[in-house]
């Protein structure tokens, strides 16, 4: 199955963008938002996202089979991992997840079609209705695609038309996903546009910033720095920065009883994704004091691992990548030769898995595609302390713990700024309605209007 | 305490084969190679618990290997973390620090008289290979280390026509290796006795004894934040002084002053044609010192603002855990750019998914069994991506994330 040129991201490798090439490209996606999005219902829109997305869970559906057949090539994800990361994510998109969604961040599910009144207004006399951007623009991180899924599916509600800038190598998910819409619904497909450049070609960028009435971008604190100081002052930007994850298991699950079902979810932590998003963990910390040492839990999660290897492959690296990870492994392997308290399981002659165990508190960024440190602590609070130079940088914890335990964990986490908590194994599945780094994701793109009705 | 006569025998018979080497470039032939390296790494093991107990780790001991390339290599990481040395402390005279980024704890490669000794016959013979060398189109270059009679450490001793006037007589000769037609050195670093912990200055310092007229001079210092600094009024005077006498230069440098050094022409407007036989050594990465240029980029500005052929600019690969160092290009030569290691230094490009020699054509990480290292670790497993070719490897960089403790974000 070949793709048709409907995205830019579809031309050739030799063709080459302008300005007035981008320009142009926005201001039909605009005139095409006019003509056939802004008046579409909410309803209407959320028929086509869910049927899009049961096609996607089909066996036999076109794009899911292009993307388990070309997708490891294309991506570096084995097919395995793109199988449970499209499950993952299009189960997530049901009627009811959206409505939800609606209800959480605008109060009211008419919110995007017409005035409409929560109790709260009600009482007051007052109504209201959101419009969304007509130009929404995306620059997106490229690691992972449900992010990118997730920004085209939010602009639709929105009904903004929209623009995603991918970078390098990573618009082949992201494109299948637009192309599928377009199947659906091709106005719908009209109103979206998808090229791919290296970030920071002054040119294409600038074009592509006037157009917009509102950038989302993900990336490090100075390619957000660079594109905020180059947007007009009239467009709104949402910008995601870097932030790491973490595992959190308390000492009352260190027994034979509840060991193993953690196991299974730190690994399930790790192999999501091959762990490339932000929020999968980089450590996982266990709490000594517990019925079973904390290196107990490093050597079990090593044997998870490469059991799961053999059924969930992680698939190959290049070769910078699989270079990061042995030459981190060689430095622990010295440190393991002579320190008690390091120690290191890794796959036999490949890179596919490595676990390192120290007795350290210190959090460590880890190199990825399978490499998870565990290290042992005393309690909360000697963690914090250690993570004070990463204070609002970190944004999931995935927790292990018995209920009472959790929930004065949880207290203290959120306290000191940590914006999302849920249980070890889901860190890298955040419900539709997860608020983006503690921001409300579809609500911060929306504008409100509020009608004060003359009650005499 | 570490028993120090095997040590001594082994640099004595290493610097046996470098000297032959150096006349009979083919004389350390694989079988050699392969004798000195078993044994070095029985004494290595013998000597360095930390390195033993890696070995052991791996179950590789002296008596269960047979190739060189079975002999466990240490991570370049290692040398931050580990005094990997069978000096005893008290004969540490010399340490060379990698440099590494702020706040970290750098390499360290520990040296004495007879390391720097076993050094410096491996680093000059080289360098004089690659760097001295005269070819077609250039001048002939310069003091040889045989017409020199080469004993280390007499160079002092030798007669050192005055700078001063060599530069003023401006006559060349194409056939004669007169001291006149020596190269005049403008090494832009620091100068060792500011920064005496880098091996780099180090080097400078001793191809300026050997091969340079007069006592080795610097042209750099270091800046509000350590960071090297040239002193570019002075380089720019004496590239000036050359042009006019005619006296063919070599510049030394890191791939960063270099790119300091362009900055510093492009802003005064100014372009040079060096003389004929005038060369340049450039070395390192940028570590965030300048902005970045493409090796060929640099090159390119390099040869135009300086008026000098590509085939006349080098590129130097060293680092501070090693004691020999391996050259892209023979001045002169024809390309392509192949970095090749001297023979008592043999590099294995590695894929470090499978840890196997990478096969011809692949890009691997970089590998170095340095028999030079007699009292440190030979055997030397780098971060450096590199691709495989029959005639030595190409550079590709630093693998990324390589470095255990250096993200960004920690940093912050």
């Amino acid at each position: 199955m070949n793709l048709p040129n409907y995205f830019l991201a579809d031309l050739p490798p030799e063709a080459t963008l302008t300005g007035p090439l981008i320009a142009e490209a926005c201001q039909t996606l605009k005139r095409n938002r006019v003509q056939f999005l802004a008046q579409r219902s909410t309803t209407a829109i959320i028929r086509v996202l869910c049927e899009v997305a049961e096609n996607w869970q089909k066996k036999n559906y076109p794009f899911r089979q292009m993307a388990l057949e070309e997708g490891p090539q294309k991506t570096g994800f084995s097919r395995h991992t793109l199988e449970r990361g499209i499950d993952d994510f299009f189960s997530q998109i049901t009627e009811e997840n959206l409505e939800t969604l609606l209800g959480q961040e605008l109060g009211h599910i008419k919110r995007l079609d017409t005035f409409s009144a929560s109790k709260e207004e009600r009482i007051g006399d007052r109504t209201s209705m959101v419009t969304g951007p007509d130009m929404l623009v995306h620059i997106a991180a490229g690691n992972l695609p449900n992010p990118t899924w997730m920004s085209l599916i939010l602009g639709l509600l929105t009904r903004s038309a929209q623009f995603v800038k991918c970078a390098r190598g990573s618009s082949y998910l992201p494109r299948l996903f637009a192309h599928s819409l377009y199947e659906a619904d091709a106005k719908l497909g009209a109103c979206l546009e998808l090229a791919e450049w290296a970030g920071g070609e002054r040119e294409l960028e600038n074009a592509l910033f006037a157009e917009a009435d509102c950038v989302t971008a993900t990336g490090s604190d100075e390619t957000l720095a660079d594109i905020r100081s180059r947007l007009p002052i009239r467009v709104r930007f949402l910008g995601y920065g870097h932030r790491v994850s973490f595992g959190y298991v308390s000492r009352e699950i260190m027994s034979d009883w509840t060991l193993p079902k953690t196991i299974q979810q730190a690994a399930d932590d790790v192999i999501a994704w091959n762990q490339l998003g932000c929020l999968s963990p980089h450590v996982i910390y266990v709490e000594h004091g517990g019925a079973l040492e904390p290196s107990l839990f490093a050597s079990k999660l090593a044997e998870e691992l490469a059991a799961r290897e053999a059924a969930e492959p992680r698939g190959p690296l290049d070769v910078p990548s699989a270079a990061a990870i042995q030459t981190r492994r060689a430095f622990y392997e010295v440190r393991a030769a002579h320190l008690p308290d390091t120690q290191l399981w890794c796959s036999a002659n490949s890179t596919a898995w490595t676990v390192i165990f120290e007795n350290d508190t210190n959090f460590q960024l880890s190199c990825l595609n399978r490499f998870i440190y565990v290290k042992q602590l005393t309690d909360q609070e000697e963690l914090l302390r250690t993570l004070e130079p990463l204070r609002h940088q970190i944004s999931t914890v995935g927790l292990a713990a018995t209920d009472v335990t959790a929930q004065k964990l949880a207290l203290r986490f959120a306290q000191w700024g940590i914006t999302r908590i849920c249980p070890l194994g889901r860190m890298q599945k955040p419900p539709l309605t997860w608020r983006h780094d503690g921001r409300p994701a579809l609500s911060d793109l929306v504008t409100w209007t509020d009608w004060e009705k003359d009650s005499a | 305490m570490t028993e120090q006569r095997p040590f001594h025998d082994f640099a004595r018979r290493l610097r046996d084969a470098i000297s032959r080497a150096s006349k009979h470039p083919d004389s350390l032939g694989e079988n050699e190679f392969q004798s000195l390296a078993l044994d070095l790494f029985k004494l290595q093991y013998d000597h360095m618990v930390p390195y033993r107990n890696l070995c052991d780790r791996r179950r590789k001991a002296p008596s269960t290997v047979t190739d060189w390339r079975d002999i466990p290599a240490l991570p370049t990481t290692a040398f931050k973390e580990l005094d990997l040395t069978s000096l005893p402390p008290e004969a540490r005279t010399h340490v060379f620090h990698s440099s590494g980024t702020t706040g970290q704890r750098p390499s360290r490669h520990f040296h004495n008289a007879d390391s720097l000794a076993v050094y410096e016959a491996s680093l000059l013979t080289w360098f004089e290979k690659h760097v001295m060398q005269s070819a077609a189109g250039f001048q002939p270059a310069v003091r040889t280390l045989a017409n020199l009679n080469a004993a280390l450490k007499t160079e002092t001793s030798l007669p050192s026509p005055s700078p001063l006037n060599e530069e003023r007589a401006g006559v060349r000769s194409e056939s004669n290796h007169s001291a006149r037609d020596c190269l005049k050195f403008i090494a832009l670093t620091p100068s060792p006795s500011v920064c005496p912990h880098s091996s780099l200055i180090h080097m400078f310092e001793s191809v300026q004894q050997s091969f340079a007229v007069g006592e080795p001079k610097f042209y750099g210092e270091l800046g509000a934040d350590k960071a090297w600094e040239s002193r570019f009024s002075e380089v720019l005077a004496a590239l000036e002084t050359a042009c006019t006498t005619g006296q063919p230069v070599l510049l030394l440098g890191t791939a960063f002053l270099f790119v300091h050094l362009l900055d510093e022409l492009e802003a005064r407007g100014v372009h040079f044609h060096l003389p004929a036989g005038s060369r340049l050594m450039e070395t390192g990465g940028y570590k965030g010192r300048s902005r970045e240029l493409p090796k060929a980029e640099l090159h390119r500005q390099l040869s135009n603002h300086l008026g000098l052929p590509d085939t006349a600019i080098l590129c130097e690969y060293g680092m501070s855990e090693l004691s020999s160092q391996a050259y892209d290009l023979i001045c002169g030569s024809t390309l392509p750019r192949r970095f090749q290691f001297p023979s008592w230094a043999r590099v294995m490009i590695v894929s470090p998914e499978t840890g196997l020699e990478a096969a011809i054509g692949d890009t691997g990480v970089g590998r170095i069994h340095d028999l030079a290292n007699v009292w440190s670790i030979a055997a030397v497993q780098t971060e450096d991506l590199a691709i495989r070719h029959t005639d030595g490897f190409e550079l590709l960089g630093r693998a990324a994330q390589a470095e255990a403790r250096g993200c960004s974000l920690m940093a912050r």
